[in-house]
């Protein structure tokens, strides 16, 4: 009894120190990141603040990047950046290279840096096109004069969605997909059998009737193939090829045609769920 | 009333009570905070979170979780030991050996029954707590669970007949039932995995979250390299908690011999330990330079950011792992003649050990007064910043194990000379392995100041791989050279002070609050997501704790889990125990006492 009360003692003992190691650190609760409306009306000003905010705070720059250290680790220090970006990059004003750099990191790499930035319009930051604009707005006032404004085109916004077809890779967020879309205004209305048509799908595959094309009758592809085939089916064409037909086809085609630098997550969803439901009943 | 019933309604008024809670909270009108939904109100509707009571919902999973993880980690390593020290027994014919592998054995039954206990509380807590995450995790993994039950009938099928068939079947036949144990375990170990790195590293999905594929979802960034992780870290953990009932034994032992059986039972338990131990720092780098490449924000977040004064704590922690190991194997030597020749290298080893765990827990930026700030030149010392960056701390983890790894072979040699001829010449080349190794890590490790950061962190490897070649040359050549060896003394099995049998104790609760702690960095470091950049922790504590909170709930989790353990070192130990028979001197009552 008495050395288990020795043992019970020790083990609390111990225990008790690890915890007050635990409170002799820097103690700091963080919480997650909040959004605020950004009206389409700000002033360059407003918008440097909002940005200077944003690059605090949700877009989580600080955790990589140094502002005036002439030690900077795993990446670019960004003090004068907004003095450096109109001279990075041939044929690129300081906010194309911004932008690009924000929605596209991986597009132009710093000298004597390695690629690592995450696309800060994707999750997990999802940063929202008009929030990208403080951030350049902010940025460019480093070193220099800012002349973004909230009605600035940028090229990059709309970035493809083709980063989430690469296997094992994960690309995630409506909010990231609804604002890199190009696509024409009218294509968000189309429904499965509409996206069918305008992505050409109906002239390799027939989906009418249980006849073969270049590829094969998607008439049944409902019970045949599950909503996960289906997905992979379309983003990895080549992953299982259908007996009686050649590999390769359907991914040059697709390629050719810009598929994947067009559709949408939302399209991609309509057009999964559209044939998922074709069961081969008509 | 008896006792038990008073108990028994006692627990079941207070499950009433949770259960009422708990649907209470679930039942509430939606209640908004800081624009987070705890509850909404639809009957038969979808929730998203209840609410434990007293402690929340997060702190009660994060202890369900990690108390069912440090003993899922115990009954997988014991097998894993176990078996080969069966093997061991087999082969040498030395029945120690089997016998020793039997009482490790009698460890698992208990513990098998709280892994599964609490694994189904887990699964209970997920469902009932936090219902949108688990529902999202059934979308994708909802064909695994099948073969990770089915394996679990299997794993039991094995368990007991490996236990309970101790001695009943041929040698050959044990064996391979402790093959098929250790194999169940690893599989089932390795698809709840899967689930748990995906919420950290998801793959295998669209952007909104949607199965791909299963395979890729399964195989995401993290996923090998948290199996070979934990594979290798519940042995060290598994090893310490033997090593602590071998020290527990040890302190209640009446005679001198079964004081000898246990003092050997802990050195084999912290022998196993330290053998993981060794390269478990490699495993971890090998974790850390995935999660990096799959995301250099979550990576940074993790070592640079938020977390990073947790791994100040960790290098505390760890430290002291090392420094109770190589003084436990420094005092075991006092009981073996001719190893006093040693005792002179101590003082060089613990300087060694001392100041690399120094250099690994200086930290990079200091909490400092504006006015110390300013005298300092900024958040970092002027000296001591250097020593604060992943250039020395790699530096000084190899060091320390290299240390550790010198101190074993001592003890080794203990007792022992080596005839063979080339013995001078043998040493001479250990020596010059050690001391080339030694040289060539500080000066990567200096290196690394001077280059740019991707060249840096590459020099991690070599780092590592010259350790690990170091250990390995230098293993070979002993055990060729010690051959024969002729034995100076014996070894005093017994002969040791309680205090290395606390030393063992200290080993086994420091190793459980290291688990505690890389437990919680390995959720936190997803902050404000359930899975990371796909589902966002919407509830009420989608906050980042402080790490002193952390640090609390960590120890509450130990002390619990070894308030369990004393069980189950409590019930392995009966029995041992002669059994209960009936008072000799009580006599019968006469009728007449009766009536």
């Amino acid at each position: 009894m008495k050395n288990a009360l020795k043992i019970v003692a020790f083990t609390l003992i111990v225990t008790a120190f690890y915890s007050y190691v635990g409170q002799m650190v820097p103690q700091k609760e963080t919480y997650p990141p909040e959004s605020r409306e950004i009206r389409p009306d700000l002033t360059v000003d407003e918008m440097v603040d909002f940005g200077r905010e944003i690059v605090g705070a949700k877009g989580t720059c600080l955790t990589c990047h140094t502002f005036g250290s002439d030690k900077p680790e795993r990446f670019p220090d960004l003090n004068n950046i907004g003095r450096k970006a109109g001279s990075r990059k041939d044929g690129f004003s300081d906010i194309d290279y911004l932008a690009e750099s924000l929605y596209d990191p991986d597009a132009y790499i710093v000298e004597g840096f390695a690629p690592g930035m995450p696309a800060v319009n994707k999750p997990p930051i999802s940063l929202s096109d008009k929030e990208i604009l403080t951030v350049i707005a902010y940025l460019q006032s480093l070193g220099s004069a800012p002349s973004v404004t909230m009605q600035t085109k940028l090229k990059s916004a709309g970035r493809d969605l083709a980063a989430f077809s690469t296997p094992g890779r994960t690309a995630l967020s409506e909010e990231a997909a609804a604002s890199a879309t190009t696509k024409p205004v009218d294509s968000e209305h189309l429904d499965g059998e509409g996206l069918f048509k305008k992505y050409l799908c109906n002239s390799c595959h027939r989906i009418d009737a249980p006849v073969k094309l270049v590829g094969p009758s998607l008439y049944d592809a409902g019970n045949r193939l599950t909503t996960a085939q289906l997905y992979q089916a379309i983003l990895e064409p080549d992953a299982i090829i259908a007996e009686g037909f050649p590999a390769g086809v359907m991914t040059a085609s697709l390629r050719g045609l810009g598929f994947y630098d067009q559709i949408t997550t939302k399209e991609l969803k309509i057009m999964v769920d559209y044939l998922a439901s074709q069961k081969g009943n008509k | 009333m008896s006792k038990k019933n008073i108990i028994i309604l006692l627990l079941s008024l207070f499950i009433l009570m949770l259960f009422w809670e708990i649907t209470q909270s679930a039942t509430t009108t939606a209640d908004v905070q800081q624009g987070t939904q705890v509850s909404t109100t639809k009957i038969g509707g979808n929730v998203d979170y209840r609410n434990f009571p007293v402690v929340g919902s997060r702190v009660a999973m994060w202890v369900i979780a990690q108390l069912h993880l440090m003993f899922a980690a115990f009954v997988l390593a014991v097998p894993m030991f176990v078996l080969l020290i069966e093997y061991i027994g087999y082969r040498t014919g030395d029945k120690r050996y089997d016998d020793l592998a039997y009482e490790f054995t009698k460890l698992l039954s208990t513990s098998f029954s709280f892994t599964a206990s609490l694994g189904a509380l887990l699964t209970f807590a997920l469902i009932i707590l936090y219902p949108k995450v688990t529902n999202y995790l059934i979308s994708i993994f909802s064909w695994t669970f099948f073969p990770y039950v089915l394996l679990f009938f299997l794993e039991t099928g094995f368990l007991y007949s490996y236990y309970y068939g101790w001695g009943k079947f041929s040698p050959r036949i044990h064996l391979a039932l402790g093959v098929g144990l250790n194999i169940t375990g690893t599989i089932i170990m390795f698809i709840a995995n899967a689930w748990l790195t995906f919420m950290n590293t998801p793959a295998g999905i669209t952007e909104s979250g949607e199965l791909i594929n299963i395979w890729d979802a399964i195989t995401n960034y993290t996923w090998m390299p948290i199996n070979i992780h934990r594979f290798i870290a519940n042995i060290a953990f598994g090893g310490s908690i033997a090593a602590a009932y071998g020290a527990y034994k040890f302190l209640g032992a009446k005679t001198d011999q079964e004081r000898a059986h246990y003092d050997w039972m802990g050195y084999v338990g912290m022998f196993i330990a330290i053998c993981a131990l060794l390269p478990l720092p490699f495993a971890g780098y090998y974790l850390g330079i995935e999660i990096y490449a799959f995301s250099q924000t979550l990576g940074v977040t993790l070592m640079g950011g938020t977390f990073s004064w947790l791994f100040i704590i960790q290098a505390v922690l760890i430290g002291n792992l090392f420094l109770a190991a190589n003084y436990y194997l420094w005092v075991s030597m006092e009981r073996i003649e001719g190893a006093e020749r040693f005792r002179k290298f101590i003082k060089y080893l613990l300087a060694s050990i001392l100041i690399s765990f120094l250099v690994w827990a200086t930290p990079h930026s200091l909490v400092a007064t504006i006015e110390e700030a300013r005298r300092m030149g900024g958040a970092h010392h002027p000296i001591l910043g250097v020593l604060g960056v992943m250039s020395a701390k790699n530096t000084a983890v190899n060091i320390l194990i290299l240390t550790t790894y010198i101190s074993f072979l001592l003890y080794r040699r203990g007792n022992k000379e080596a005839t063979v001829s080339w013995a001078k010449k043998g040493n001479t080349i250990q020596f010059i392995v050690f001391a080339t190794t030694i040289i060539f890590v500080v000066f990567l490790g200096v290196l690394g100041y001077f280059v740019e950061a991707k060249v840096r962190i590459g020099l991690s490897i070599p780092q590592v791989l010259s350790v690990l070649l170091a250990m390995v040359v230098v293993t070979i050549l002993d055990i060729f050279m010690f051959r024969k060896a002729r034995i100076r003394g014996a070894i005093k099995w017994g002969k040791m002070p309680n205090r290395a049998q606390y030393a063992l104790f200290f080993i086994a609760i420091t190793f459980a609050w290291t688990m505690g702690l890389m437990g919680y960095v390995r959720s936190g470091m997803r902050q404000h997501w359930h899975v990371y950049g796909v589902m966002k922790d919407t509830s009420v504590d989608a906050f980042t704790p402080t790490l002193g909170f952390a640090s609390n709930v960590v120890s509450v989790t130990v002390i619990i889990f070894f308030a369990f353990i004393a069980i189950v070192f409590w019930l392995a130990g009966l029995s041992g125990k002669k059994n209960w028979e009936p008072n000799s001197s009580r006599q019968p009552l006469t009728e007449e006492a009766r009536s």
